[in-house]
């Protein structure tokens, strides 16, 4: 394999390195938010308002319904308001955050769902006040749970980036397509695939790790 | 020409099947009659088709030769038919795309013409001449392996960069030897292309793309293919009557003011003249 093709395969995985966690980060910034707000306004719980929770929820089903490879170049006008270009690694980020904000939402409503209820109503027994329960109750709780959602999202986010190459993201999907798959290089495509591969599970066990050390379960 | 060839595969065998039955008569009459019948020229039935009509009332009006057309809808029976003598000449392919043929189907088959260029081309929002290029500029190429081979060539052409001459027409951004203003070469889906415009310097977008925002490769483009790119189509003949007379007097038609001007008409001035 020439000195070019390992280049190419070396700032292939730092693209996708961006796309994954660059993403993942800003979308946990907003999801974590959004998925607290879903489970709190719900019908019982600490801040229970119907309507408010009707509508998010069926912004985020609508968010969440959108297939990755329209929303990528649907919202290209919003992703060059946003980094100034529509092309590129960077403005790669912009889709990939706006599909996995919605996805974390779903998935720390998830965690924080598993909390059993009798949890709250002891801490309001006690007189904690509802951002209370949300800092030093819910939270606390849901933690493994809600690690473990963040741990799917960049796995998935690996996967979403491969989307990318249609917008000039790069990334390993898109040099394992360009030069694998259209140009008939097996051996690329194997070792995109090999790569891919080795990363997630990178994330996954580290993850693991993290969440067996926050578990006191 | 654009080709898809695996969705040509079924129909061309269904298609040459038809051709081939009827065509053992034929090369006989051809070959008994041949200065007495009209020159037959295999074209794809469409616009290339209205183009080719012009070139036969060029070639009897002004040299009195008869020429029959033979209109196909597939890209492979007119090459089988013209092998077997069924026509005279055929005008439809590119040279890519007759090697391949020869490659595969051993044709005695060669070019003996130009006929025009469905030219990819370079489109600006930023610049309006290749001067005010800046170093380091950003460029959207087609990340597909024939446009974007055909994009490098075009770049280097246009003195942008170098491309190693080994790798032939289907070169990648890794075949780039030189590229002196360090251009920012980013490879996108084609139809992405028109809309990548206002966030690079220039971009090279086929016809058929570039079209759909009205932008034309005459009117418009920073710069275009010209009469030497590979992609040029051609009026291919057999090698045995290549020197034929009535086939050069036909060349001499059809690259002729006329069928220029009905090209251009036709394909809203998506075309480059080959000669």
């Amino acid at each position: 394999m020439s000195d070019a093709m390992i280049n190419l395969l070396l700032s292939a995985l730092w693209e996708t390195m961006i796309m994954t966690f660059g993403s993942g980060a800003i979308a946990c910034a907003l999801g974590i938010p959004l998925g607290i707000a879903l489970h709190v306004s719900k019908p019982g719980q600490i801040w229970e308002h119907a309507a408010f929770n009707k509508i998010l929820g069926t912004v985020v089903n609508i968010g969440r319904s959108i297939p990755f490879i329209i929303l990528l170049v649907a919202i290209i006008p919003f992703t060059r308001m946003v980094v100034g270009t529509s092309i590129g690694t960077v403005a790669a980020v912009v889709p990939l955050t706006v599909a996995a904000i919605p996805f974390v939402a779903r998935l720390m409503e998830g965690a924080l769902m598993e909390i059993p209820a009798g949890l709250v109503e002891a801490a309001q027994a006690m007189g904690a006040r509802r951002l209370q329960i949300v800092t030093k109750v819910l939270l606390p709780e849901a933690l493994p749970g809600m690690l473990n959602g963040i741990i799917i999202t960049l796995v998935t986010l690996v996967n979403y980036s491969a989307m990318a190459g249609a917008i000039g993201g790069g990334g390993l999907g898109d040099v394992g397509i360009r030069y694998g798959y259209q140009r008939f290089d097996p051996q690329i495509m194997l070792i995109t695939v090999v790569m891919l591969v080795v990363l997630v599970q990178i994330i996954q066990s580290a993850g693991e790790r993290l969440v067996a050390y926050v578990d006191h379960r | 020409m654009k080709l898809g060839f695996k969705s040509f595969a079924t129909l061309s065998v269904l298609a040459s099947a038809l051709a081939l039955t009827g065509c053992g008569e034929q090369a006989k009459d051809t070959a008994e009659a041949a200065a007495a019948k009209p020159l037959r020229l295999g074209v794809i039935a469409g616009a290339e088709e209205q183009v080719a009509e012009i070139a036969v009332k060029v070639a009897k009006e002004q040299y009195n030769l008869d020429v029959e057309l033979v209109s196909f809808s597939d890209y492979v029976t007119p090459n089988v038919a013209l092998n077997d003598g069924s026509l005279d000449i055929n005008a439809f392919q590119h040279q890519p795309y007759l090697d391949k043929q020869i490659e595969d189907r051993g044709y005695d088959l060669v070019a003996v013409g130009n006929t025009f260029v469905y030219p990819i081309a370079a489109y600006s929002k930023v610049i309006k001449s290749l001067d005010e290029l800046e170093d380091g500029a950003k460029v959207a190429v087609p990340n597909d392996p024939t446009n974007l081979g055909r994009t490098l060539l075009l770049l280097e052409q246009q003195g942008l960069i170098e491309v190693d001459d080994a790798v032939g027409l289907e070169a990648t951004t890794l075949n780039i030897t030189a590229n002196p203003k360090e251009l920012n070469i980013i490879e996108l889906e084609a139809p992405q292309l028109p809309r990548s415009l206002d966030d690079v310097a220039f971009a090279v977008i086929n016809t058929t793309y570039a079209s759909q925002i009205d932008l034309l490769p005459g009117r418009d483009s920073l710069f275009v293919e010209d009469k030497e790119s590979p992609y040029v189509n051609l009026i291919v003949a057999r090698k045995d009557n290549q020197n034929d007379e009535r086939v050069q007097t036909f060349i001499k038609a059809y690259q002729s003011e006329e069928v220029y001007q009905a090209a251009l008409e036709l394909f809203k001035g998506g075309v480059v003249k080959g000669w």
